[in-house]
């Protein structure tokens, strides 16, 4: 299937009898980055590939009524972010447990989960990471990982660039420390 | 002794490195996946019926002769379906004269006499009559 831009896939939308088939590119075009992005916060590729999917099933329901006011890039990371953050709530209530147990079994999953290839020093890292609270887990991922810009951030996450600037300074510092220490 | 901790050079590039995989061919059947979902979802899910404002304009209408026909059965049953207690009765009248809480004092006034000799009966209504109309009793004891 040949590639579409975003202008592409919103005209397509915007057309009757082509709303599928501009779905479809869509997931093509995204499916990849937003797992990823999903897959950092909840670090399990089965509960990754829940969300994913419901993810595409809330953009499928919406997509025609994106107004465009935002970019359709910002406005699927808003979604899958959303999915995952209400994914991680909902985990926390039906285990009954504070967050910090919830996060401490995620650090546990990492050693043995046959889908994480990382060495031991980046098994450290993801094992810092996961000590940062949620939020500003997702801030350190998508600038140390994704290089995404602040200003793109802003956009996604509803918060102010100084704000995540702030943010993501005191994450780097919380993990060197946390590394120095190991 | 160099006693400083060693911090870790974040911006190595192996720690930049993505250490998750993903199962084989996990994306290239995803979009398969999820078309089939959502397929599931439709035929399982029947869109559920809104209703309509014209229909709860109906229901809520129902509900009021409902109520009222609610409260007319109360009324009715502790007044024309009883069997004739002096309850009953009281009730029945306080009904017919509208009498609010505070006029209680006249059902009293409308039980039935104790029963008199002639002689107290006649002063009795003698005295009801003067009341009446306003004779002042001090000018008939002088």
């Amino acid at each position: 299937m040949p590639e579409w831009d975003d202008s592409q896939i919103l005209e397509a939308v915007r057309t009757p009898g082509k709303e599928e088939v501009a779905f479809n590119q869509l997931v093509a075009n995204y499916q990849e980055r937003l797992y990823w992005h999903i897959r950092k916060i909840l670090i399990e590729h089965e509960d990754t590939d829940d969300v994913l999917q419901n993810t595409f099933i809330k953009v499928w329901r919406s997509l025609a009524e994106f107004r465009g006011d935002s970019e359709l890039y910002t406005w699927l990371y808003r979604i899958a972010t959303n999915e995952a953050l209400t994914y991680l709530k909902k985990k926390k209530k039906q285990s009954f447990a504070p967050w910090v147990e919830v996060e401490h079994k995620m650090s546990e999953v990492l050693e043995s989960d046959p889908w994480f290839n990382g060495d031991e020093i980046q098994l450290k890292l993801q094992q810092a990471i996961l000590k940062l609270p949620e939020k500003q887990r997702i801030v350190f991922n998508m600038r140390y990982f994704d290089e995404i810009k602040y200003e793109k951030m802003a956009s996604i996450l509803n918060t102010s660039v100084g704000a995540l600037k702030a943010s993501y300074h005191h994450a780097v510092k919380k993990i060197e420390a946390m590394l120095a220490d190991d | 002794m160099d006693n400083k901790r060693k911090i870790p050079d974040l911006q190595q590039e192996k720690l930049k490195k993505q250490p998750f995989s993903v199962p084989d061919g996990y994306f290239e059947s995803f979009s398969d996946r999820l078309q089939a979902r959502i397929r599931e979802e439709q035929h399982s899910t029947p869109p559920v019926p809104r209703i309509r404002t014209f229909t709860r304009a109906r229901v809520a209408m129902a509900a009021a002769i409902l109520g009222v026909a609610l409260i007319s059965y109360s009324v009715l049953r502790f007044t024309v379906f009883n069997n004739g207690s002096p309850d009953s009765a009281d009730m029945a009248l306080i009904d017919e004269f509208h009498l609010m809480e505070d006029d209680f004092y006249l059902v009293d006034y409308l039980e039935p006499a104790e029963e008199m000799d002639d002689e107290d009966a006649f002063a009795t209504q003698a005295m009801d009559y003067l009341a009446i109309n306003d004779v002042e009793m001090i000018l008939l004891l002088e």
